[in-house]
């Protein structure tokens, strides 16, 4: 088993019609992912790389069993089409869009837990069990089937770390990305805490950057409940203060949020960590002794 | 969007939660439609303001012009007071605390409340934090009826109904408005009830769409009063924030973005700026990245780190070569390209003539040296 999705998982791709969902689609296809149906209002009866695509969520699961859906639905119509997702029984859900109103985002959260469902994102590149599934972008020789769990917020220094590990020679059992904030369905807490029950996971990698107190709270959980190895990659060491860079909580206010805080908060933890992706496989060889 | 204290307070208004009656001044001379006693406020976006004497008390009708042209000439941590609020004072019995926002890790909102309200409240909330009630509320219903009794109780303020009423008003304006924070501090206890003494709101831009006439109106003001500073609220995808470098930097991720920051510094090289297009671009995104970085003339040499998912690496190459005949690239550029349709995007630089990079620390070297002129 790999964290959220294996090689079993049955997709569905919200939007599957548009630009990055019809591209997103062939690329997970290729992978191996069993994208089953697509869902767009109006162009129900057609298809997209061999995927039927319905009108309604409703009609796709009538038809097929749907495991996770992944959603490339514009943010200003996400929050019906992800109410739509989970009210069709659907309990694992990848949102990929940017720019979804905070409020919108936090009543899928919310509806999302009253029907016991799972939401990653928004914002998010999604998640890969190398080898088995990708329900997401994360590009596929970047990775290779082992036993690291690695989480980060941002999708694209998961690919970078994912690369590094790869050709340092060392697998991953499942990568995933929470998205940039400032709202998350889905934390790095409740990624290390998945990564610690998953047999399939021996070193838990956590990536994450300046900001917010995620990693902190990653920390308390992992000083607590982990006792599988715990490696980190925090960047950001040489932002300015002051400054947002990029995702939405990523700036330094006064000691709050600095690199060297998080850093703390995580060897306090007996969490070991690097200052670049070289360093981290380095670690990973270490604590795993390969 | 942050908003300033009477903006935030036209909208408690609307929502019918109580507020002084105010006028606002622009200028010294103006006059006042509220009379003495009264307070006068300086209107500006950052905190601290009563520390820094940004509050004055009116008591003689005379004093209206000179107190007003003292707070219009003031500029408090860099903010120049361009507005000035006069507001009824009101009978103050307490001083209470109450603000709704989100906790980003569990995306819900909160509602917290002290009877410990005043200036001193992030003192409060660090020596004494157990004074804060803080309430999970649940998005899709709003505050309920015994969580109200419960913050009555533990806070010891009452009356429950009356807290009640003003809870349910700043709920509705929070959602209402597509606000990320509505914050009341202080929230006086009177003789007439609670009413809301200042006001601290900030609106969501991404929610802008559907505020159109409200997010107009905000904005216009506040480009009167705060000049070039205001922020505006048009949704980037590219974010720039400039630095006092020479390698000049385009990614296309926040968070490869701050790595490779840490990679120049590690370097021995310093970054001229911070550019981050999203995870979600196009050719025409990177070329207007590229008109952004490069207009700085202190750049010896140009880092673009892409590594896409979602992003297409034939797209990345076809904005790169389509700026680069509009302009053509005034220093030497470092590419480092690879992830989704990266062969082909490869392949469309190579034909182009500019070589790519794959692996991150070799780019970022390079770059690093080329801007100390090795």
């Amino acid at each position: 088993m790999a964290i959220l999705i294996n090689r079993d998982t049955q997709v569905l791709v919200c939007a599957i019609t548009g630009r990055s969902g019809q591209l997103q689609t062939k690329v997970m296809l290729d992978y191996g992912t069993k994208v089953v149906a697509g869902v767009t209002p109006g162009k129900g009866g057609q298809s997209v790389e061999g995927v039927p695509v319905y009108d309604f969520v409703s009609e796709a699961c009538a038809e097929h069993r749907i495991d996770a859906a992944i959603s490339f639905v514009p943010g200003a119509f996400s929050r019906d089409s992800c109410l739509e997702v989970f009210d069709a029984g659907i309990k694992f859900l990848v949102l990929t869009p940017e720019g979804i109103p905070d409020h919108d985002v936090v009543d899928i959260v919310n509806y999302a837990r009253s029907k016991d469902a799972r939401v990653l994102g928004p914002g998010t590149a999604g998640i890969i069990a190398p080898g088995k599934c990708k329900v997401g972008a994360h590009p596929a020789r970047m990775f290779k089937e082992g036993r690291a769990g690695v989480v980060s917020k941002s999708g694209a220094l998961s690919y970078e770390v994912g690369k590094t590990l790869t050709e340092a020679g060392i697998g991953q059992s499942t990568v995933l990305a929470i998205g940039g904030g400032p709202v998350w369905g889905f934390t790095q807490r409740d990624a290390v805490e998945l990564f610690q029950q998953d047999d399939e996971t021996g070193v838990i990698v956590l990536l994450g950057e300046i900001g917010g107190s995620m990693e902190e709270e990653a920390a308390d959980f992992i000083s607590k409940h982990v006792t599988k190895p715990v490696v980190s990659l925090i960047v950001g060491r040489a932002a300015p203060a002051g400054k947002s860079l990029g995702h939405a909580g990523a700036i330094i206010e006064g000691s709050r949020g600095t690199a060297a805080s998080k850093i703390e908060a995580l060897e306090r933890a007996g969490v070991k960590t690097a200052k670049t992706p070289q360093e981290l496989a380095e670690l990973i060889k270490q604590v795993r002794g390969c | 969007m942050k908003l300033y204290e009477f903006q935030g307070k036209r909208i408690f208004r609307e929502y019918g939660i109580p507020v002084p009656r105010s006028s606002l001044i622009t200028k010294a001379g103006e006059t006042s439609e509220v009379k003495p006693p009264a307070v006068l406020k300086a209107q500006v976006l950052i905190g601290g303001r009563g520390k820094a004497g940004g509050v004055k008390m009116w008591n003689n009708e005379a004093d209206l012009g000179p107190l007003c042209r003292d707070l219009l000439a003031m500029n408090i941590r860099g903010e120049a007071v361009r507005a000035v609020l006069v507001e009824e004072r009101a009978e103050i019995v307490q001083e209470l605390y109450m603000s709704i926002t989100f906790r980003g890790s569990t995306a819900t909102p909160v509602l917290m409340v002290s009877a410990s309200g005043g200036m001193d409240i992030e003192k409060v909330a660090h020596e004494t934090p157990e004074k804060i009630v803080t309430t999970t509320l649940n998005s899709l219903t709003g505050p309920s009826d015994y969580q109200v009794r419960y913050i009555a109780k533990r806070t010891g303020y009452g009356n429950a109904r009356d807290l009640g009423k003003f809870v349910a008003a700043l709920w509705a304006a929070f959602k209402g408005t597509d606000a990320t924070l509505v914050e009341i501090n202080p929230l006086a206890v009177t003789k007439n009830g609670l009413v809301a003494l200042d006001s601290k709101v900030v609106l969501d831009n991404k929610a802008a769409y559907r505020h159109k006439e409200l997010f107009a109106r905000l904005d216009d003001e506040q480009r009167v009063l705060a000049g070039d500073a205001a922020e505006g609220y048009a949704e980037h995808t590219i974010t720039y924030v400039p630095l006092d470098g020479t390698v000049g930097l385009i990614s296309d991720g926040a968070g490869t973005g701050m790595l490779t920051l840490d990679l120049i510094k590690d370097a021995g090289g310093k970054a001229a700026n911070f550019c981050e297009m999203g995870g979600f671009t196009s050719p025409q995104v990177i070329y207007d990245a590229l008109t952004e970085v490069l207009q700085n003339p202190s750049i010896k040499s140009l880092l673009v780190v892409l590594i896409g998912g979602f992003n297409r690496m034939d797209e990345m190459a076809e904005g790169i070569l389509k700026y680069r005949e509009d302009h053509g690239l005034p220093v030497p550029a470092v590419i480092r390209m690879c992830g989704t349709l990266e062969d082909a995007g490869k392949e469309a630089m190579k034909k182009g003539g500019i070589p790519t990079h794959d692996g991150l620390l070799e780019a970022v070297k390079t770059a690093v040296a080329l801007a100390e002129g090795e």
